[in-house]
Parts: structure tokens; C-alpha cells; sequence
């Protein structure tokens, strides 16, 4: 554009495009390596978890199929990741566990989040007693220790899937009421909140449609990152046994068990292990990839 | 020439587009002359001054031309020989006093640092008596009276324009030959930021020094330069000697440039004309004595008072554009808060339309008559939320169903003149000022009858503050609204209000209509307020109050 002939462009400058958010995001989130890798493999790890009968070359050992003559078998063709102790193709087992570690996922991050998450509003947003009393519960909950609480819960309760879930869920919504607690702190300070109440709006529509949204790219990332953690803490806790009953296989379980025949039967532990490592590192880097794409601290 | 830029073009890359920023500009500084470079928001001036100091960004890249520095193209130089030229041959005073100090270090070790590594990048060994022996000349030199007590204080315990003041000190460590200052005194106010312009006139003139003046303030750039290059877009559009510039621009952005700077004295001054009181009309906010006083409690240290507002008193009557000036913790904006009803006055009754003003919540009658709009329009828009989601919740609180707060969200658009399209839109999106017409919008939605401006151009350029102002006039006359617009820009209030108080630490010093206040003006504070006002000619220069040393000492910080 000419300088000479812009009297009309005046008042309409022909300035710079603005790039839309999203095209931003986009961009910083496909040139980063690691988070497409973490994309890739957390995609990888929910196909084979929702077509495990499809995949899995020895679906029917996930039950308590019993083959002695197979025992302890290396890995061959036949049995890719070797068997274990009573004839069982490892591969098949870890395949089918990538369901367990998904559901515990699902099922303790699907309460516990949103639970974190109003808490944290609330607490944020409203100030005086109530933020004393949440902020003051949920520190008390972050001082105790979870395998501590969750072998406790596990003793007291049948060791079981939705009793490891329950006592992890009771644990896990303290951290994001936490960082939502914090976000919702800067936010409600802003003007914009304040003009919203000003034109009459209620606490209802303020928390939940002026402050959430500022709050969802937070939390996406701190669950992505918080799934690697669940998964790992609860294979943790079958590892010790107060995780899935035998014969559903878990990754944790696969590992205990396998663990005895250390270091001779070394492929009983291998598949079952790279699967959590796996499982783990996707979700981390996911989550690292999301925290660069929305640009915010999580 | 001392400093020549030829043809220069750059360009930068970001989320994988190429952006040409600078499109061939030219710009000359003679040996001793003063160079002023103007331009809005994303003109491409700051970009200029990085690219001859060498301080671009990694995603710049020069595309073709040259900086010729003393004949020699800096350009081509290497690396080092660039760096050495740092603080040597040009040095830069920054623009934002707070932020360019690292707030865990004492200013002396900012200077000493500085002033070392210069040395060693130069080849000179010195030693620390011999660097503190140079700072204080130079904190002399920049009107810092007890040196030894600045060196020793922490960033946070100087005021804004001592801060400032050191700022200028880093700059002149190494007597460069070229000064350039990227909008100094932006952050301050107006009576300091007068000072410090005649400090850097000063020294420029003393000291033999180019200075090359980086300014959206016209005002400005009529006290500290020769020359004035306007530049739009990464191109300079106009350039020549600031007589010729300012009298007869010849380009049309220049003229429309020239043409918002509201005028403080003489023809171009719009008087607003006076609100005919009826007898016995009661005014329709009516501050009676108010006075607000902050406690704060400290552990073991008992109680602190802070009186923010004392002992105010003023009517606002319907149809006025009362301004309520000040500078800044002059209490102006405290006392905007108390009458939104988002603060409680300690003592003292602010009454709107006969009701005595209670907390917001609590008083539903009076949240609709009385609505705000902010200083900052990218704080006052919700990030996550379109247009149209920001313009429904007045709406909605109203109890309109969908289809009336559709009709309503055009009508309301069509009022502060944005195209339709624009509901769909989220605040990054527009720009500042197309913000602050949605922020206007929300205002007027409810159908308010008294709006408090706060400050609502002072983050907006010239030519978008002329259009937002404008607007404002408009809606005023065309729905009969009552503003009470709080600024310190006293040049934009002489054209906008028609009648003014002046606010000082809490205290109301001084109210009238416009004119008086501006033709005649009693209190000291004012007259030395509208004298350190930069205007953009000489006629306007002469006809500013008369102040003396003494009486301008006495209301610096």
C-alpha cells in the first residue's frame, strides 16, 4: 500500500492480519517434536486398549486359562513376548492391560477432576470462610501420603478395581483444586469480571462462564499430565497387590508376578513394563506439548 | 550525517508466515541534530531503533539496505565490533522505568555492571572506586542530588522518575554520540515527565549528543527534536524540519495525525458548551465530604492509615461530562470505585438521583442507572468469550428472551458503529479500539443514565482516541447520558468536558468549568499541571500559565 494514497485507507488500515489463536496454538503444538510423538503414542495406546479382541493373538488368555506344557516360554513366533508362569501369552495379557490402566484412568480422573475443579472455583471466587475451610481441607489431604492412604483403604475394603479407584480419587482432586484455586484467584481479579458483575450477572454464570473457560487449558494439560501419573500409581498399587483380582491382567499385577522369576525369566516382566514406560511417557509428553501450545503454567 | 539508514527493509518470521515490517525507510540524523520518529501502535519505530542498535529478535531478518554509522555500514560489521558500539557510539534510554531494573539488585550494582563490562569490551582495566567515581558524576549529571543514597537503594524504593532518571544515567555511562529514547516518560506523569525531557534537552545540548526521539506524543516531539520522520505501517510516509511538519503536513495521515491531538489554547480548542440548570434541579450525583481511608494491619506492627480520598466534595448534573483529573495516587480513581458502589466511603454520602449510594449488590435500582468503562479494553473483555456472549449478560440480567437480546446486540453494535459481523468475534481479534467500542456497548446495553469513564483512551492512540471520544459525544447527546470522565490527560479534557476538578493526594483543589480552570487557573497545583502539559506550537506554549522553580520544586515527588 502507498503512503500517498491512503486518506481513505485511513480510517480502514489495511494493518497486519491477526492470526487466530488457534492457528497459533496449532502451529507451536505440530513444530514440537515430543508432543506430536506424545499425540502418537497416546493415541496408539487408546486404539489398542478399545480393539484389544481384535489385536490381541491370544485373546481367551486373558481369563484363567491354564496351558502347564507352554509355561515359561521365551519369546518365539509363536509367543512374541514369551508366556508366564502358567502358560499365558504375555503379549495378549499386556495388550488387555492397557484397558485396566485406561479405565482406572477414566474412572479416577473423571471424578476427581471436575470435583478438584468446582472446589477450586468456589474457593477462588468466593472468598472469606469458605475459601479458608477448602483451602485448609485440601491442604490437610495433600499431607497425607497416598500409598499409605490407599493401602490403608485397601485393608480396611476388599482389595479390588473400584476400591484402588475410590481411594486414589480420594486423593487426586486436591491438586487440581489447587491450580484451579490459583487460576481462579488471578482471573476473578480481573476487570472483566468485575464489569460482568457489574452488568448484573449472577455467581452461577461468573464461575462457570467467565472463569472456567480461562481455567480449561490448565487443567487439560494438568489431567493429560496427572493420567501418567494414575497410571503409574496404580500400577503401583497392584504391584503391592490391592489392585485388580487375578485373572484380569493389569500391568502392575504382570510385573509382580513376573518379578519372582527375575532374572532367568526375564521377558515376564519386560512387556508388561515397557507398557507402563510407554503408556507413561506419552501422556507426559503430550501433556509437556499441550503446556507449550496453550502457553500456560500447569 | 552521523547516522544515515538507507533503504532499510526487514522482515519478521513467526508461526511460519513472513511479515515485511519495515518497507524501505530512510532516516538521517545529522552530528548534533534531534531526530523525532513518530507513529501509532505497530508503526514499526521500535523496530527501527533495534535494528541499529542491534537488539532485533532472532525472527528478524534485514532484507536489503543499509545503517551507515559515521559513513561506515554498521550492517557489515562483525559481531564484536557491533557489540563494542553498544553504549559507545549509541546508547538507548528505555521506556519502562520499573521493569528494566532487576528488582534483587541495588542500583549501584545495575551501574557498576554495566559500566564493567563496557570497560572490558573496550580493553580498559578500571577498578570499583574508579567506576563509583564515574557513576555519581554521571548521577549528577541526570539531577540525582545525593548519589551515594540512590546507588545504595533497591529499584522499588525510588519513585518513577528517579528511576527514570537512572535510566538516562546507564544511557550516558560512555558519552554515546547518538541518545535514543523510546517514549521516555510515557509511564509517568505529566509534571515528571516534563522534567525529564527538559533533562534530556539538556544534556543532549551540553554535551554535544544526536538524539534520536522515539515518540507517539506530538507534544513531545515539539520540545526535543529538529526533525520529525512520521512513520505508518514500516514506512516512513512524511519527513522535514517540525515548523513545516506541524503547520502544514502534506500527507493525509499526517494531517488526520496532526488534527486529533486535542489543542489545550486557541482556535482549535472544542468548547463544550455548559448544561442549563434549571432552578432548584437537583444534580444527579451529588459527593458530599467524602473521605476513604485504608487501614492496614501488620503483625506486630499495629495499625497504618492511608487516607486515599479526603474531605471531596462535587455535583455532577444530568447531561454534564464532569472530569475528575489527577495524577497518579491523586485518589481519582478511588473515588470513581465509591461511586460505581464497588467501595463504601469511611465518611462522608455520595447520593445518585436522590438514593444514597450503597455497595453495588445490595442496590439493584442503581446498578442499572450507573455502569463503567475501563482504562484498558484488553483487561475489560473476557479472552474466552465472543462478542456477542459479552454483550448478552446485561441483556440476560434484564430478563430478555434470545430473540430480543439479538435485536438488541445489532442495535447495540450499530450504536458504537461496528459492523454486525463482528458478534462472532473474541477480543484478540479486534483491535484496541474496536475493544473499547465493544466496552462501550456493554456500558450503554442496560441503558445506563450516568457512565464513568475511566481513563478510556489513555491506552489507545491519537487518531483512534479522536474516533472513540467522538463516539462518545454522540451517544451522549443521542441517549442523554451523564459522564464522569476521570483522566490525567488535561489536553483532552479541555476539549471533551465542560466542567473539571482537579484531584491532589486525596484532596480536591481546585473545580470549575474548563474554561475557567484553563484561562484562569488559582491553585499552584494547577498551574503547574497544564504548564508541564506538552503542546504541539508555540502559541500554545506562550499562553500556559507562568510557574516558577520554586512553586513546580514544591509538587515534585
Amino acid at each position: 500500500m502507498s503512503a500517498v494514497s491512503s486518506s481513505s485507507a485511513a480510517l480502514q488500515p489495511a494493518a497486519p492480519k491477526v492470526l487466530s489463536a488457534r492457528y497459533m496454538a496449532w502451529y507451536r503444538f505440530s513444530r514440537n517434536p515430543a508432543a506430536v510423538i506424545g499425540a502418537f503414542i497416546v493415541t496408539s495406546v487408546i486404539l489398542i486398549a478399545v480393539f484389544a479382541p481384535l489385536i490381541a493373538p491370544y485373546a481367551e488368555h486373558v481369563g484363567s486359562v491354564v496351558n502347564f506344557r507352554a509355561r515359561h516360554l521365551p519369546p518365539d513366533l509363536e509367543y512374541l513376548a514369551g508366556t508366564d508362569k502358567v502358560g499365558r501369552d504375555i503379549l495378549s495379557r499386556t495388550i488387555f492391560g492397557f484397558r485396566i490402566s485406561l479405565l482406572l484412568v477414566i474412572g479416577v480422573l473423571g471424578v476427581s477432576v471436575p470435583i478438584g475443579t468446582i472446589l477450586g472455583l468456589v474457593s477462588g471466587y468466593a472468598g472469606g470462610m469458605t475459601e479458608r475451610v477448602i483451602t485448609g481441607l485440601t491442604n490437610i489431604m495433600l499431607a497425607l501420603p497416598p500409598l499409605v492412604m490407599a493401602l490403608a483403604i485397601g485393608n480396611v475394603l476388599e482389595p479390588n478395581l473400584t476400591n484402588a479407584m475410590i481411594s486414589v480419587t480420594l486423593l487426586w482432586w486436591t491438586w487440581h483444586a489447587r491450580l484451579v484455586y490459583r487460576v481462579t484467584r488471578t482471573v476473578a481479579s480481573e476487570d472483566y469480571i468485575e464489569a460482568a458483575r457489574l452488568s448484573g450477572a449472577s455467581h452461577m454464570h461468573i464461575l462457570f462462564r467467565e472463569i472456567l473457560p480461562n481455567c480449561v487449558a490448565v487443567i487439560s494439560v494438568k489431567t493429560t499430565l496427572d493420567a501418567a501419573y494414575v497410571i503409574l500409581f496404580g500400577a503401583s498399587l497392584s504391584f503391592l497387590g490391592l489392585g485388580v483380582k487375578p485373572p484380569t491382567p493389569d500391568l502392575g499385577s504382570m510385573v509382580a508376578d513376573g518379578r519372582q522369576y527375575l532374572p532367568d525369566m526375564w521377558w515376564g516382566v519386560l512387556t508388561p513394563g515397557f507398557a507402563i514406560f510407554y503408556a507413561t511417557l506419552g501422556f507426559n509428553l503430550l501433556g509437556d506439548g499441550l503446556r507449550d501450545m496453550f502457553d500456560v503454567e500447569a | 550525517m552521523l547516522l544515515d539508514v538507507k533503504d532499510l527493509n526487514l522482515s519478521f518470521r513467526t508461526y511460519g508466515q513472513t511479515r515485511h515490517i519495515l518497507k524501505g525507510v530512510n532516516l538521517q540524523i545529522p552530528e548534533g541534530g534531534r531526530v523525532a520518529l513518530i507513529g501509532e501502535t505497530g508503526s514499526g519505530k521500535s523496530v527501527t531503533s533495534k535494528a541499529i542498535l542491534g537488539t532485533l529478535p532472532d525472527t528478524a531478518r534485514i532484507t536489503s539496505g543499509q545503517i551507515l554509522f559515521d559513513s561506515e555500514d554498521i550492517l557489515q560489521k562483525k559481531a564484536e565490533a557491533r557489540e563494542k558500539m553498544k553504549g559507545t557510539a549509541f546508547s538507548i534510554i528505555m521506556q519502562d522505568p520499573l521493569s528494566s531494573f532487576n528488582p534483587v539488585f541495588r542500583i549501584g550494582q545495575h551501574l557498576e555492571d554495566v559500566l564493567r563490562y563496557a570497560d572490558i569490551r573496550l580493553g580498559e582495566v578500571t577498578n570499583h572506586e574508579d567506576r563509583i567515581r564515574r557513576i555519581d558524576e554521571v548521577l549528577q549529571m541526570v539531577q540525582l542530588g545525593d548519589p551515594e543514597r540512590v546507588r545504595k537503594a533497591y529499584p522499588a524504593q525510588l519513585s518513577g522518575g528517579m528511576r527514570q532518571r537512572v535510566l538516562i544515567a546507564l544511557a550516558l555511562l560512555h558519552q554515546p554520540r547518538l541518545l535514543i529514547a523510546d517514549e521516555p516518560g510515557t509511564a509517568l506523569d505529566v509534571t515528571i515527565q516534563d522534567e525529564i525531557l527538559n533533562l534530556i534537552n539538556r544534556l543532549v545540548d551540553e554535551n554535544g549528543l544526536s538524539l534520536l526521539m522515539i515518540t507517539h506524543n506530538l507534544g513531545v516531539v515539539r520540545q526535543t527534536a529538529d526533525d520529525v520522520y512520521v512513520m505508518r505501517f514500516g514506512e516512513i510516509v512524511e519527513h522535514g524540519p517540525i515548523g513545516s511538519i506541524f503547520r502544514a503536513p502534506k500527507q493525509a495521515y499526517t494531517q488526520q495525525l496532526v488534527e486529533a491531538i486535542p489543542a489545550l489554547y486557541g482556535e482549535r480548542v472544542k468548547e463544550q458548551p455548559q448544561v442549563e440548570v434549571l432552578e432548584g434541579e437537583k444534580p444527579v450525583i451529588e459527593v458530599e465530604d467524602v473521605s476513604k481511608i485504608f487501614e492496614s494491619r501488620r503483625f506486630l506492627r499495629g495499625k497504618s492509615e492511608f487516607k486515599a480520598v479526603q474531605n471531596v466534595s462535587f455535583d455532577v448534573f444530568r447531561g454534564e461530562v464532569f472530569g475528575l483529573a489527577g495524577e497518579s495516587g491523586s485518589g481519582k480513581t478511588t473515588m470513581a470505585r465509591m461511586i460505581m458502589g464497588i467501595m463504601e466511603a469511611s465518611t462522608g454520602s455520595i447520593t445518585i438521583d436522590g438514593h444514597t449510594r450503597g455497595l453495588w449488590n445490595k442496590d439493584k435500582d442503581l446498578r442499572k442507572k450507573i455502569q463503567i468503562i475501563y482504562q484498558n479494553p484488553g483487561t475489560s473483555l473476557n479472552p474466552k468469550r465472543t462478542v456477542r456472549q459479552t454483550l448478552s449478560v446485561p441483556l440476560k440480567a434484564l430478563g430478555y428472551d434470545a430473540q430480543k437480546i439479538d435485536a438488541r446486540i445489532r442495535e447495540l453494535l450499530n450504536y458504537v458503529e461496528l459492523p454486525e459481523h463482528y458478534m462472532s468475534a473474541y477480543a484478540h481479534e479486534l483491535s484496541g479500539g474496536q475493544k473499547q467500542r465493544v466496552a462501550i456497548a456493554r456500558a450503554i446495553a442496560a441503558e445506563p443514565e450516568i457512565i464513568i469513564l475511566d481513563e478510556p483512551t489513555s491506552a489507545l492512540d491519537v487518531s483512534v482516541q479522536a474516533s472513540v471520544i467522538k463516539l462518545l459525544q454522540r451517544l451522549r447527546d443521542e441517549l442523554g447520558l451523564t459522564y464522569l470522565f476521570i483522566s490525567h490527560d488535561l489536553s483532552l479534557m479541555r476539549n471533551f468536558c465542560s466542567r473539571i476538578a482537579i484531584m491532589r493526594k486525596g484532596q480536591l483543589v481546585e473545580q470549575g468549568t474548563v474554561r475557567d480552570v484553563f484561562e484562569n487557573p488559582k491553585h499552584d497545583y494547577t498551574r503547574t499541571l497544564i504548564s508541564a502539559i506538552p503542546v504541539m506550537t508555540e502559541e500554545e506554549e506562550q499562553q500556559k500559565p507562568e510557574v516558577s522553580a520554586e512553586v513546580r520544586a514544591q509538587f515534585l515527588v
